[in-house]
């Protein structure tokens, strides 16, 4: 066994291979770029060295400066990751000639399956089914209806230079080929001036669904089950789960078999995935092999019981699988949520900077998993990918798996910058999710104009109610016990209290109670539990004898609280003071058309108008730049510039005003 | 005597209603509540006593003496928040709009009296058309009886003053001598001379709210506090306040038990201050980070945004906190940043808060504007105010401490009692690149040469060591030990007791 690695990656994924390499005791070296150079996981290593500037290309890219690091630090084997040089077969020779292990397949099969062409020929020689087609230019209609009958209906015609659903038709029986192919031909002439024209199966109601496969240098390769993938956002993963809820044992079985034969065809060793793309009626195809491993390995690791990462470096070190095929395991459901730094309330735009919270739901084995790279008061930078945590859950069904999953997004806490958890926790309780019938094209269909806050509704307002009066009353009773009071004239706090959401008026009584209170609410009673203190943003609690995390925010009157995806502003009152409110005038939101705000956080750079001046729609207003990215705001109308608000220099906070129009 | 309580009852309901149910629903379509209605939701529940409520005017020119209500257009008396003792004037636009007289301003007066007797805060909710006209002098020598007592409460009892409807002309006087202003947004101003006036005198178009609404106070000119959506928001937000602040000047501030520990460690200011010294970072999060329960109550967020004041508690006890802000500017002292600390330090040290100050400053911000604008006199008064200030102070330098600004900041040649630096602290007269400049000015054409001064002058200087060799640093800490660091500083300082030398007052650079 290797006394020695070296893990060419960054972020949780580096991470998550030290702490294996731990496990097996042997030593671990880290690579870090300039701007990587406080990251967790040159901070977990026992070694770290850098390697660069903060750009990858110039770093994590660069196969001289990593072996330069093995050989300054004596690592045996290097570990690639996912990503940057995994793939690389160039990479795999370099190591090879200097006397280092690739710790992943050789370079036969990376070399092979990194060709897409070669890829499907090998998987048809291995009889892998691929996606039936013809792939030569087609002449005539005739020969189109020819070539889509032993295809076999639906077929997929499409234009050689299409695009944006451009020249692309969908055929379910001959007439409709004849007239999809000469529409297409023509289509196709007009918008591309290319008339060339295929045909492929068309694959009904798709899926993403993959096949790990573990081989050994000696020839041994098993398949590890599947996982399906199919929750995606413009092509991009979002959750992975195993086992598939869509697959029988019998696809498995041959979908695995296939995957098997494929890999075997490349002689592969090391952790693999054939991705196939899976029909309504579990028809499947082979799409492309990754030979490496997965960002969404954990949840195979969790229903198998295997440690993927081990089995690579034992691979890697010429050991035999320990087990057969028919040892693998299928043990209950496991589900992962990728966690990103983004901002789903604002179109998924990147949201990068200090994390000024970080804290992650406990980790219990067998059941909550966290594999991050990133730490709380840690730094999101602009250079790398935003997903800066993998939250997997365990469970004996994907029912119970789905409702871990939620709990643990509950308690997530993430501040200082925006993250995808109202989304996933979205994803989470969406019916047909929740149903198991999904496709790839789930997220486009259900939320064809993005996301927003009337996606997640909250099926439990009580509750909600519940808790806002909870901590009212925590901190008003905790306001009470301020010293210097009149001698028996001391402030006695009252249990009626109303409870505002969108101005509407809940009344509630709040009784103190032994470890928290009972609040009575619309005539039912919640015994809410919690050793809450005051300024904790998470809250966790029982109410009546229920456990259920939530996390809120103290914003004057207001507390927002954060519950399943949904975030709520809650004030509350004496009934007095909310009666009085309600003669307070709802004050109108500014129209917010005149002004350029800052859309992130940033340093203005620059200010390329003047008051007075007259823009034209698409026209540069100002430059923010923003964690090093320069980001041009250009009028979204034509206008006359009123006031320039904020000068050049300045660090913008989001949602500054910038520039204001006539 | 049945005759007499039937009369006092009737004479009650008259007073309640002020100006009667018409002017009242008025108020209220203005999204502003009555005076009456304004003191229930400010105190504790039934705690008010009011005094006076039967007080009415002696005006009888231009048919005054037809148009007496009880209560002459204020409602006086005192009542407890979180059963502390208060006292409170609360004026009534319903009756005559609110408008000062001789008799008001003897309601005010009274109150204000007998809160310096006890030793009680005086909170003022005004809401006033100004003086009554037809008095005359009468009205005006109220308000100067009223400035008086201002001036006597200041560093006595706290003052403060919640402008909730106009406040003009000679009115806006006595606010200005309270400690703090807050303002309703939306439905209340002040100014000297109405839009009106201006137009006039200067020609210039402006609305009444552009002059001097509460964000034009609270984001231009410095002259109030907070700004507050509504009545509502504001009065509770008071409520707040209060329990930061203790009733005089003779007694500590008050404790607020909390469950936050001294010793809880916050590992991830570790990372806080970026390793790039030019890169800004939000000093609100070390604030929030260090106090009991996150809880911080800012005051003048938006004015002086390089300079951040406000209130918090450290093992219940209130503190002030002044931090310089690298998020603007850079975190430099100029003119307004150096008056709004500066009169934050006096009302800490006139109320025994002890004060807690977090530095990272370049130093005084350089340009005409600030020299023209008297920068040296008025960054003077920051200097004068640490240096007068006699509570325990314990100081925190997290990055930069340069030049005079060092000194200024609470520094140990300032009496500061405990200061700590951080290791990424610098402490010197200028950053490393000013400073060879100006060193060795021989060697500017010779860049190579000037970057190795450049390093050598870091190592030398740019770190916590040189400052700490001399005490002036008593302590180097790491970020995440600051709260507990702070606690326990401010727990040996607790009876800390000294005077300055007797004399009439001193003379800060005003």
């Amino acid at each position: 066994m290797f006394k020695k690695i070296l893990i060419a990656n960054r972020g949780e994924i580096a991470c998550r291979v030290i702490k294996t390499a731990r496990k097996m005791g042997i030593k671990t070296v880290a690579v870090y770029s300039e701007a990587d150079a406080s990251a967790r996981h040159v901070e977990l290593a026992d070694e770290a060295v850098c390697i660069g500037p903060a750009a990858s290309k110039e770093s994590y890219l660069v196969i001289e400066k990593i072996i330069a690091a093995c050989k300054q630090t004596g690592a045996e084997a290097v570990h690639p990751g996912y990503g940057f040089l995994s793939e690389n077969a160039d990479f795999c020779r370099q190591l090879e000639a200097n006397g280092i292990v690739f710790i992943g397949p050789k370079v036969l099969a990376l070399e092979s399956m990194g060709d897409k062409i070669a890829s499907k020929k090998l998987a048809n020689e291995a009889k892998v089914n691929t996606i039936p087609g013809y792939n030569d230019p087609i002449g005539t209609p005739e020969e189109a209806v020819e070539i889509a009958k032993g295809i076999g209906y639906p077929v997929m015609i499409k234009a050689s230079a299409g695009g944006g659903g451009k020249g692309l038709r969908v055929a379910f029986d001959d007439k409709e080929a004849y007239e999809g192919f000469a529409s297409c031909k023509n289509e196709a002439k007009n918008a591309f001036g290319d008339d060339r024209v295929f045909i492929e199966k068309f694959v009904e109601e798709p899926r993403h669904i993959e096949i790990q496969v573990l081989g050994d240098a000696h020839g041994n390769i098993v398949y590890l089950n599947e996982r399906d993938c199919s929750i995606q956002r413009r092509h991009q993963k979002v959750i992975e789960e195993a086992p598939s809820p869509f697959i029988d044992p019998a696809t498995r079985k041959a979908m695995g078999e296939q995957a098997v034969a494929l890999a075997k065809a490349v002689q592969y060793q090391s952790a693999g995935t054939v991705e196939f793309v899976v029909g309504k009626d579990k028809s499947f195809y082979f799409l492309e092999m990754n030979t490496r491993l997965q960002v969404e390995h954990p949840v195979t690791e969790l229903i198998t019981g295997l440690d993927l990462v081990e089995q690579m470096i034992r691979v890697a070190a010429g050991e035999k699988l320990a087990f057969g095929q028919s040892d693998v395991q299928l043990n209950g459901w496991s589900m992962e949520c990728r966690i990103n730094a983004e901002d789903p309330f604002r179109g998924f735009l990147p949201s990068t900077g200090r994390l000024v919270k970080f804290a992650p739901p406990q980790e219990v084995p067998g059941q909550v998993r966290v594999d991050t790279g990133v730490y709380d008061g840690g730094e999101i930078s602009m250079f790398y990918d935003s997903m800066i945590a993998k939250l997997i859950v365990h469970a004996a069904t994907r029912e119970q798996a789905i409702e871990r999953m939620r709990d643990a997004l509950n308690s997530f806490v993430i501040r200082g910058i925006s993250s995808n958890i109202p989304f996933q926790s979205a994803l989470m309780q969406h019916p047909r999710f929740q149903a198991g019938n999904f496709t790839t094209a789930f997220i486009t269909e259900e939320y064809p104009k993005g996301f927003d806050a009337s996606d997640v509704p909250h099926d439990d307002p009580a509750l909600l109610i519940s808790v806002a009066a909870f901590v009212h009353r925590t901190y008003i009773d905790r306001a009470a016990r301020v010293t210097g009071q009149l001698p028996g004239h001391e402030l006695k706090v009252g249990d009626e209290w109303v409870v505002l959401r969108d101005g509407v008026p809940h009344s509630v009584t709040v009784e103190a109670a032994e470890g928290g209170y009972d609040v009575t609410y619309a005539g039912e009673t919640f015994k809410l539990r919690s050793d809450w203190k005051l300024g904790q943003a998470l809250f966790e609690g029982t109410v009546n004898g229920e456990p259920f995390t939530m996390q809120l925010e103290r914003r004057k009157l207001a507390y927002r609280l954060f519950h399943w995806g949904t975030q709520v502003d809650l004030t509350v009152l004496r009934a007095r003071a909310a009666q009085l409110l309600g003669l307070m005038p709802e004050k109108q939101a500014p129209d917010m058309s005149k002004f350029l705000l800052s859309p992130m956080p940033g340093l203005l750079r620059e200010v390329a108008v003047t008051v007075g001046q007259e823009v034209k729609a698409g026209e540069k207003l100002a430059v923010i730049e923003a964690m090093k990215m320069e980001n041009i705001l250009k009028a979204e109308q034509d206008g006359k510039v009123k006031k320039v608000s904020a000068a050049a220099g300045e660090s913008l906070s989001v949602d500054q005003i910038i520039i204001e129009f006539e | 005597m049945h005759d007499i309580i039937h009369q006092l009852e009737q004479k009650r309901e008259q007073a309640r209603l002020g100006g009667g149910q018409k002017r009242i629903d008025a108020q209220h379509a203005k999204g502003k509540l009555t005076a009456r209605e304004r003191i229930e939701l400010f105190l504790d529940p039934e705690s008010f006593e009011e005094w006076d409520m039967f007080k009415e005017h002696r005006c009888t020119d231009f048919g005054m003496e037809k148009q007496s209500l009880p209560g002459d257009g204020v409602v006086t008396g005192y009542g407890t928040v979180n059963g502390r003792l208060v006292f409170v004037f609360s004026q009534d636009f319903t009756v005559l709009g609110g408008s000062l007289s001789e008799t008001h301003a003897e309601k005010i007066c009274k109150i204000m009296d007998q809160a310096m007797k006890v030793g009680a805060p005086v909170i003022g909710l005004n809401d006033s058309g100004g003086a009554r006209i037809q008095e005359g002098v009468a009205a005006l020598g109220g308000y100067a009886d009223v400035f008086q007592r201002n001036v006597m409460a200041s560093g006595v009892v706290p003052q403060i003053s919640m402008i909730m409807g106009p406040c003009a002309g000679g009115a806006v006087y006595s606010p200005s001598m309270t400690d703090f202003i807050f303002m309703v947004k939306d439905s209340s101003y002040m100014f000297v001379t109405g839009p009106e006036v201006v137009k006039t005198v200067t020609h210039e178009e402006v609305t009444a709210e552009e002059l001097g609404g509460a964000v034009t106070h609270t984001s231009k000119s410095g002259v109030a506090d907070l700004a507050f959506e509504n009545d509502v928001e504001a009065l509770m937000m008071l409520r707040r306040l209060i329990n930061f602040l203790p009733s005089n000047n003779k007694e500590k501030p008050p404790v607020q038990p909390t469950l936050d520990s001294a010793d809880r460690l916050d590992h991830s200011l570790d990372t806080l201050v970026p390793a790039n010294p030019n890169q800004p970072y939000d000093m609100k999060e070390l604030i929030i980070k260090t106090v009991d329960d996150c809880d911080f109550f800012e005051i003048q967020p938006d004015y002086a945004k390089n300079i951040i004041i406000g209130f918090g508690r450290m093992e219940g006890r209130t503190v002030g906190i002044v931090a310089n802000q690298p998020l603007v500017l850079a975190g430099c002292l100029d003119i307004k940043s150096s008056i709004k600390a500066a009169r934050f330090v006096r009302f800490c040290d006139a109320f025994n808060i002890p004060v807690v100050t977090f530095v990272d400053v370049p130093g005084f911000m350089p340009g005409t504007s600030q020299e023209y604008g008297g920068i040296i006199k008025h960054g003077a008064k920051l200097l004068y105010a640490y240096a007068e200030c006699t509570v325990p102070k314990v100081t925190v330098i997290t990055r930069k401490a340069y030049g005079g600004a060092y000194d200024v900041m609470s520094s140990k040649h300032l009496r500061g009692d405990v200061n700590f630096a951080w290791p990424s602290a610098e402490i010197a007269v200028m950053g490393p690149k000013g400073a060879v400049e100006i060193i060795f000015r021989e060697e500017k054409n010779n860049p190579a040469k000037l970057a190795e001064r450049e390093a050598e002058y870091k190592t030398k200087f740019a770190n916590p060591f040189v400052a700490g060799a001399r005490g002036f640093i008593d302590d180097v800490i790491m970020p995440n030990e600051t709260r507990k660091r702070i606690c326990r500083s401010l727990a040996m300082l607790k009876d800390k007791d000294i005077t300055n030398p007797w004399r009439k007052h001193g003379n800060i650079p005003l």
